[in-house]
């Protein structure tokens, strides 16, 4: 038996059990160890460890793939899961041939590609991270007599990976993502409200605070809990927004993301058929990239994708017409272009699907207060709660604060809201593009059966959609 | 794995706690082998399998906690594991409240285990994918599988605690989804999904056949789907949209970590009205052969079956070990620690059941009334102030004697409110995959914004 101490021992092990194989086979070592920690109302309720690894095999033969995984990490059980993802690939091919019976060649990568901000978080103390939690949940609670509860969690995840194939891949690579969420409830009269405000990056702690400090965050989340407490409920109807680089993240993400994906398009999204066509106004371009750009520390990066393939950036949109899906190298050859490095799996026991990454709108040239002062009736939009998309591009997003604009001017404060639009058509409407540039969602997961880490923003966009409110 | 090999497996586990320094523990551990064909894009596409042994320890040294999971089972590694969680307990802040619960009897559910399922292996799976592909098609070619699946898995999990507790349990599982759109031409109907679930192999394609058959009704009703109105009236909600947003935003405010941190509007209503009359909720995660039934919960405390909701009013909260310890006054474990063996316990519900009503359910809008049917909610609800402002989707206008899909109809207002509002319950129920047996609920003075 050979015992795997690491990635490079997984490496070289993968490699030669490849080596023995015939056909396609893809076998991806996968490591994840990840911390948290948990405080609320004062007390540290969860503080735990998870350690989990295995290997992950697909074969692809006669037309059909087969995936099997095992948990235990030796040679024997290896072969004997690439044996069992070859009986599925068979009985897969059985019922459903696909149509072409090789993968095409591609660019495979090939070396180790380690991320920064390992041997920071490594180094910091379990201590320090209780510290962290313990110390800004105290701040939320300690901001106004009116907070009535807090809660702050810190998580980390690191992740080893080593993958090969029988058709040259042979890559390594080692990250870290941190998060920390603060949240902060205020009660006046009876009445409750929230403040929520999270923050995930992949590389170290400067990158996890690299638009704003820990203590910066806690007291965001007290303030919007307590100014909450007095706003209003908007007025519902189709309205002029200004949405912050969160909201463009999650409109990016949820409602144009997903219709890009390339096996929803096979299974007829809205944007199948429309390659070369404009979706969007020519201020719009859109990209999905595996790289952190504008600044690191994305939440969604990754070096390598789970099939080989170096993760660089898919402009999907550019000056509002569509031109890429996203692709995994099944999907690639099926349309013949090159695979986008889009294909991901969550854990060893997970096979890869067509996922995103770091998804955003690129900037533009104006600033935020030149489109708030042009904007005579509207809301800005910001606070991400949650997002959910349908293929027809349909989309609703909870927003946790809604800034009412009158005459040019930011004026109060109001209640949560949904957005909800087409998103193609609300693409289309968008007339001003700020030059600013965050990512914003580095703490959230996309689900597609299984989660992935990925990050998305932008720049604030002016546009048309509906506001849910009270009739 | 077995039964007995995991129990093994958490005196193993315990043992290497108490040698590392740990003054109580409870290790969990869980074994599962699957078997799952995947669907893309309307065919077969990944036929699966996969076998893995998972555990937790959980540790207490003086009065602060640990915990590991992982899923290495060689000893040095578990040795290391158990040195981490003690490693862990000694820097943690010590709480009072943590502790470990003292046995009590469980006895077992029955038809939860169907040695049938241990016996299907990729060919059968794949056959009933591909099946349940044709089904769809023959009910209506116009219904796109996105993506889907079918797969039968064992598994057997333990847990044993240095306070004597040792309990254990096996089962088997088929599950089929499947998930899609109906498209005409140019018009693409909403997402939808529907699912079976089963403990045992008989009767198992019937009851896909059944999904089929809900499945490609959701999709094509979405069809031609037009602009909504504005008003504020009633609304019903499908069996999907209760089990999806109603209950989960009510349930949770009866979690009694909820109630601890002063995030539930439900804290002092012990007893009180929350809801009209004619709501009766209660909760079985025993029921004889239900998809998610079993004997003991997350700590080992055994599960019962229990009113949450009689009459509109509030029965009890839903406490783990801890939060019981938390509460004080005598209050003990309902066996609601949720949670598999790869996290700490939380609090969670069982399976629910909500009581039938009186009213048929085309009978829940009267003819010349206005009303929006909701089939499914695709939104977001506040869980401390049950504020919600959502999408509804396979949304129909019903009334003046049409029953027309609408898109872009957004639904705003507060779910505790809406439970106070109910009118009228349906007499059919629907099964949610062993989830929730549920009827549809019409809810008065709801806000309502068309596109």
């Amino acid at each position: 038996m050979v015992r795997i101490p690491g990635m490079n021992d997984a490496l070289e092990l993968l490699s030669e059990i490849a080596a023995a194989q015939s056909g396609f086979v893809e076998l991806r070592y996968h490591a994840k160890t990840s911390r948290s920690v948990g405080v609320d109302k004062g007390k540290v309720e969860r503080s735990q460890a998870r350690h989990r690894k295995g290997v992950g095999v697909r074969v692809f033969e006669n037309g059909g793939w087969g995936f099997a995984s095992t948990g235990s990490i030796d040679g024997d059980a290896i072969r004997r899961a690439v044996d069992a993802a070859r009986a599925g690939a068979i009985a897969s091919a059985v019922r459903s041939k696909h149509d072409f019976m090789n993968l095409p060649a591609c660019q495979l990568a090939r070396g180790v590609f380690d991320q920064p901000g390992l041997a920071d978080i490594t180094a910091r103390t379990l201590e320090e991270k209780i510290g962290l939690a313990t110390g800004l949940e105290a701040r939320v609670r300690g901001a106004s007599s009116a907070i009535r509860s807090a809660s702050c969690s810190y998580n980390e995840i690191f992740e080893e990976k080593a993958i090969v194939t029988t058709d040259g891949a042979r890559a390594a690579f080692r990250l870290v993502r941190p998060e920390l969420r603060v949240s902060a409830v205020a009660e006046k009269d009876g009445q409750l409200s929230t403040g929520n405000e999270a923050v995930g990056a992949t590389g170290g702690w400067d990158c996890l605070f690299h638009s704003a400090t820990g203590e910066a965050l806690a007291e965001r989340a007290a303030k919007v809990a307590q100014d909450l407490l007095s706003a209003r409920h908007a007025d519902g109807g189709r309205t002029t927004v200004i949405l912050a680089p969160s909201i463009v993240g999650l409109l990016v993400h949820e409602a144009i993301g997903h219709t890009v994906e390339a096996d929803f398009v096979q299974a007829g999204s809205v944007a199948a058929g429309k390659i070369g066509q404009r979706v969007a106004s020519d201020l719009v371009t859109l990209c999905d990239s595996g790289v952190s750009e504008h600044y690191i520390g994305a939440g969604g990066t990754i070096p390598v994708d789970d099939e080989g393939v170096i993760a660089g950036r898919t402009t999907i949109i550019e000056n509002g017409i569509l031109v890429s899906y996203l692709h995994n190298r099944e999907s690639a050859a099926r349309y013949g272009v090159e695979p986008t490095g889009n294909a991901r799996a969550w854990e060893y026991s997970d096979q890869p699907l067509i996922r995103m990454r770091n998804t955003y709108l690129a900037p533009g040239t104006q600033s935020l207060e030149e489109m708030i002062a042009t904007t005579k009736d509207g809301y800005l939009l910001d606070g991400p709660r949650n997002g959910q998309a349908d293929a027809t591009g349909e989309f609703m997003f909870g927003v946790q604060e809604a800034w009412r604009i009158r005459d040019g001017k930011k004026t109060e404060l109001l209640r949560g809201v949904t957005l909800s639009g087409i998103a193609f058509d609300v693409l289309a409407s968008v007339d001003a593009v700020s030059s600013d540039f965050r990512w914003d969602l580095g703490a959230g997961y996309c689900g597609k059966g299984q989660p992935a880490k990925v990050d998305a923003g932008g720049p604030y966009i002016r546009c048309r959609a509906l506001l849910g409110g009270e009739q | 794995m077995n039964e007995q090999n995991l129990l093994d497996l958490c005196h193993r586990l315990l043992e290497l706690a108490r040698k590392a320094g740990a003054d109580k523990a409870e290790a969990a551990a869980a074994w599962g082998r699957n078997s799952e064909t995947h669907i893309e894009n309307g065919a077969v596409h990944t036929v699966q399998s996969g076998e893995e042994t998972l555990y937790g320890l959980r540790v207490i040294v003086g009065s602060s906690q640990g915990f590991v999971t992982a899923n290495d089972l060689e000893p040095s590694l578990m040795a290391e594991r158990a040195a981490e969680a003690v490693a862990q307990a000694r820097v943690n802040p010590a709480d009072p409240f943590f502790d470990l619960p003292e046995p009590a009897a469980i006895t077992r559910v029955d038809g939860i285990y169907d040695a049938a399922v241990e016996k299907l292996g990729s060919t059968e799976v794949t056959t009933m994918a591909a099946d349940m592909l044709a089904r769809i098609r023959e009910l209506d070619p116009r219904v796109r599988v996105d993506s889907g699946s079918v797969s039968s898995s064992v598994s057997a999990r333990a847990l044993a605690s240095t306070t004597g507790i040792s309990a254990s349990e096996s089962d088997s599982t088929l599950d089929a989804s499947t998930f899609g759109m109906a498209v005409d031409g140019d018009d693409v109907a909403s997402f939808d999904y529907d699912s079976a679930t089963s403990r045992r192999w008989l009767g198992f394609n019937a009851e896909i056949t059944q999904a089929c058959r809900r499945f490609v009704e959701k999709c094509v009703a979405g069809l031609g789907a037009g602009k909504g109105e504005s008003f504020r009236g009633p609304i019903v909600l499908s069996p999907d949209a209760v089990t999806e947003f109603l209950l989960p935003t009510l349930i949770g405010a009866m979690c009694a970590d909820s109630v601890r941190k002063g995030r539930s509007p439900l804290a002092s209503k012990i007893s009180q009205s929350v809801a009209a009359k004619m709501l009766t909720i209660w909760e079985d995660g025993r029921l004889p052969g239900g998809a998610n039934s079993s004997a003991f919960d997350r700590e080992g405390m055994p599960i019962v079956r229990r009113p949450l909701v009689s009459a509109g009013v509030l029965e009890g909260f839903l406490f783990n070990h801890y939060e019981a310890v938390a509460a004080g006054h005598g209050a003990r474990s309902t066996g609601n620690a949720a949670g598999g063996v790869g996290s700490l316990p939380m609090v969670g519900h069982h399976r629910l059941e909500v009581d039938a009503g009186q009213t048929a359910m085309a009978d829940l809008v009267a003819s010349g009334e206005r009303a929006i049917w909701v089939g499914r909610y695709s939104g977001s609800t506040n869980p401390v102030t049950g504020d919600f402002s959502g999408v509804v989707k396979n949304g129909f206008l019903v009334g003046s004697g049409e029953r027309r899909p609408v898109r872009e109809v957004l639904i705003a207002g507060n779910v505790f409110e809406l439970l106070t509002k109910i009118s009228a319950i349906s007499r059919e129920r629907q099964e949610m995959s062993g989830s929730a047996l549920v009827p549809a609920i019409r809810a008065e003075d709801v806000s309502i914004t068309a596109g």
